[in-house]
């Protein structure tokens, strides 16, 4: 499920930001530029961390920026954007930020399954790697393509 | 068994995951817990007494000194401190 959500052009490696608001914005920009989330889906993700705090960087170095969908999530989606240098998000459990996974979610149960494969790759360190050390999208997409073949078989 | 609520601002993205990891810890453990999923806005009408969510949420939270246990979660990947913020929080309940 999740690698047909990610796709390959959802994928961003070694993107310079200058802040966290810069890091949220080039991360969401091809959710954007494919018509996945609306601007103002993206404009709420900033708000939401201006008035809360940064409440989606949910582990060491792994933010899940994403807001409620009816701010304008229109199809299941995932980007993920690799940041390079890593940046601070202000939450000093988890600073600093490397990895932004951008998450579209028109409601709130179709995604399970791709969140249960999302949360078994955040728990293997050698995606990370994966994550710093490829040259290109498709070498990420494979390694998650792999990963749920591999959940599949310890089921 | 206690009831406990998972809620995130969205109630699509951290707060699913939380759950997920939360139920693996309630199965691993066999914790008397019976997990809810809702965004924020579906806290009011939830009768149990045990929230869980991330820190920063569940900060903001005890502020407004809601009458519910309050457990706060920094890092939703790591298994230990959710058991352990869960188990203290159950006690505090009087679960165990």
């Amino acid at each position: 499920m999740i690698e047909k959500i990610i796709r390959e052009d959802l994928i961003r490696l070694h993107v310079k930001a200058n802040d966290w608001k810069d890091a949220v914005r080039l991360s969401a920009q091809p959710l954007v530029d494919d018509q996945i989330v609306t601007k103002n889906y993206v404009d709420e993700i900033i708000n939401s961390v201006n008035e809360y705090g940064p409440y989606f960087v949910i582990a060491p170095h792994v933010a899940l920026a994403h807001a409620p969908s009816k701010a304008g999530a229109n199809e299941l989606a995932m980007g993920i954007t690799v940041l390079e240098p890593s940046i601070k998000f202000h939450n000093d459990d988890n600073d600093p930020v490397s990895y932004v996974f951008t998450l579209s979610a028109p409601d709130s149960n179709s995604h399970l399954k791709a969140m249960q494969e999302l949360v078994y790759l955040l728990s293997d360190d050698n995606f990370y790697q994966v994550l710093s050390d490829s040259q290109n999208p498709s070498e990420i997409l494979q390694y998650i393509k792999d990963s749920v073949i591999k959940q599949e078989i310890e089921k | 068994m206690i009831k406990a609520l998972v809620a995130c601002r969205a109630g699509v993205g951290s707060s699913l995951m939380l759950k997920i990891k939360l139920n693996e810890v309630i199965s691993e453990h066999d914790l008397p817990v019976e997990v809810e999923h809702k965004s924020l806005d579906g806290l009011p009408g939830f009768n149990g007494p045990i929230v869980i969510t991330l820190s920063d949420v569940a900060d903001e939270l005890k502020e407004q000194k809601i009458d519910k246990v309050v457990v706060g979660i920094k890092n939703i990947l790591d298994k230990d401190e959710i058991y352990t913020k869960l188990s203290a929080a159950l006690k505090e309940v009087g679960a165990k």
